[in-house]
């Protein structure tokens, strides 16, 4: 799924989140979005997510325009994305397996499709031993890396993480850095938020860099080939 | 575009109207399931609901079987016609032939003065007045038989076009008890009614305020479900299932109350038949009756889920 931003901008009371944003990633790219904090990283994933809406300009994915879905759609929109978010947002009321199984209940899956996926996303975060457990029972590490099963087990066409490895030290983050490349490469289009700049320069891919709301460097050079 | 599946092979989604099957289904197992987990709030919610519903029902009931032995009562000799004096026994028995032609007649009976005097006589044991009398004081009477389908207001129409016939003295109505009786039963039903729309009232407000609480307790829930795709109607599932059960379960109690009540009132109930000849005919709340509660209580449930919910869960969003 390709998507355009195309000369946004997002207006919050008196202040700009972000100024004319234009640019495009090709389906099956993975980006890396980096910038100081309150440059307009989670206001560019939140339009993404149509958690908020642009004030101007249109943000298409796979050439619908985002200002066309009703309100009553956006879940059925939110659907094609599989979402990691700093918090983890897991739900302490249920096991591992069943935080992981949430997005296929709500698409519908079948109980045997459902218990196969899960414990295929399961085993390729290393987590399969531990799908019975609450997810309070594991670390900060461990609960990211069920977070990240979770927004891939319903193979969305694009994954977004926003700031995956906040908390993490660097081996783990580079663990989970490595994950998302290893989803890139069957063919996800991935956009990660991070300001660990020293990690995600040794990824070798495409860097947009954000700085009070525009857009700084169009980094496509440096990325590789996956 | 995407290739290979990172979660592992498998075929897609099912057809919308099995998913939609498979949702409810989980969402009635999720909400039986979170109702377990809060023993105590969920019961007293219960019966709270139960004696909302078991007071008017049981009002209604009881007014119910009453009226429809009231209306089973063998209509009593309830019109006594008597005769001027002058009239002769002859011209009231022709008297009587013509009434009995009427509409709203069963059948007339006639009592010539001579026997009324004799069991008037009998009946007090005055023996001694007989003895006084130098002429029979009573007139001919004519008992009337009312056709059993007719109510109290065309007794009194049939009163009053009896009186005005040539030879009839005076008719005598003896239909106040049963008036009075219709009327109570008619005040007693609409108490129960509106009654029970307050009661129904109540028991939409007080569920829908423990499915706020509920929604509020699981807000990060809602949240979540959300952000990853779930839609208002995925959310809303397992609390509106939660109403029905509740309301269900309410309905169910009330039913149970009312059947012990019942027990309990047994003695009196049929002592008070007693004193008017009769016995309990009719049951005055029975399995049907427990069904319709049941079914009344899950719709109210389920009303007062959708309405808490649509104050309550919609304005949850991720932010």
């Amino acid at each position: 799924m390709d998507l355009v931003f195309d000369r946004v901008g997002k207006r919050f009371d008196q202040r700009d989140a972000l100024i004319d944003l234009t640019f495009s990633m090709a389906s099956g790219e993975m980006a890396f979005l980096t910038g100081h904090s309150g440059a307009g990283k989670s206001t560019l994933l939140r339009l993404l997510l149509l958690l908020d809406r642009a004030t101007s300009g249109e943000v298409s994915v796979n050439g619908r325009p985002l200002s066309k879905i009703r309100d009553s759609g956006i879940a059925a929109y939110r659907r094609d994305f599989g979402v990691v978010f700093q918090d983890h947002k897991l739900l302490f009321d249920r096991s591992v397996f069943h935080n992981v199984a949430l997005p296929l209940e709500i698409a519908g899956f079948t109980k045997r499709d459902i218990d196969r996926r899960v414990r295929a996303a399961l085993d390729k975060v290393g987590l399969l031993a531990r799908e019975r457990a609450s997810p309070e029972m594991l670390s900060g590490g461990e609960q990211q890396r069920v977070g990240i099963a979770r927004a891939v087990v319903a193979r969305p066409k694009i994954l977004i993480a926003d700031e995956p490895t906040g908390n993490l030290d660097p081996q783990l983050s580079a663990e989970i850095m490595g994950l998302f490349a290893a989803f890139n490469s069957v063919g996800v289009t991935v956009i990660v938020a991070s300001h660990d700049l020293g990690l995600i320069s040794r990824m070798s891919q495409r860097i947009l860099t954000l700085k009070e709301g525009r857009l700084i460097t169009l980094n496509t050079d440096l990325r590789g080939d996956s | 575009m995407v290739g290979q599946s990172p979660a592992g092979a498998g075929s897609g989604p099912r057809p919308q109207v099995l998913a939609w099957a498979y949702h409810h289904r989980a969402a009635a197992k999720t909400s039986v399931e979170k109702m377990l987990r809060e023993p105590i709030s969920n019961t007293l919610t219960v019966l709270v609901i139960a004696f909302a519903l078991a007071l008017p029902t049981f009002g209604l009931a009881l007014a119910n079987a009453v009226n429809q032995e009231v209306k089973r009562l063998d209509a009593p000799p309830q019109l006594s016609l008597l005769t001027e004096s002058r009239v002769t026994l002859d011209d009231a028995k022709l008297l009587a032939e013509r009434i009995a032609l009427r509409p709203g007649v069963a059948s007339v009976k006639v009592i010539d003065r001579d026997t009324a005097l004799t069991e008037f006589i009998e009946a007090t044991g005055l023996d001694a007045l007989s003895s006084r009398l130098e002429s029979n004081p009573l007139p001919h009477t004519l008992w009337l038989y009312p056709a059993p389908n007719i109510r109290s207001a065309g007794l009194e129409q049939l009163s009053q076009d009896l009186t005005v016939l040539p030879g009839v003295a005076e008719v005598v109505l003896d239909s106040r008890w049963l008036e009075r009786l219709e009327a109570f039963l008619a005040l007693a039903r609409s108490i129960a009614v509106a009654l029970g729309m307050a009661m129904a009232l109540g028991v939409v407000l007080t569920l829908g305020n423990t499915l706020r609480l509920g929604i509020e307790s699981r807000r990060e829930e809602i949240v979540v479900i959300k952000l990853i795709g779930g839609g208002n109607a995925f959310a809303r599932r397992p609390f509106l299932y939660t109403g029905a059960l509740i309301g269900a379960l309410g309905g169910l109690v009330s039913g149970v109350l009312i059947f012990m009540t019942l027990e309990i009132l047994n003695a009196p109930i049929s002592q008070l038949f007693e004193l008017y000849d009769r016995s309990v005919t009719v049951a005055i709340f029975d399995l049907s009756d427990l069904t319709v509660l049941v079914g009344l209580g899950s719709v109210l449930g389920w009303t007062s889920a959708c309405y808490s919910v649509q104050l309550h869960l919609t304005r949850i969003q991720p932010r």
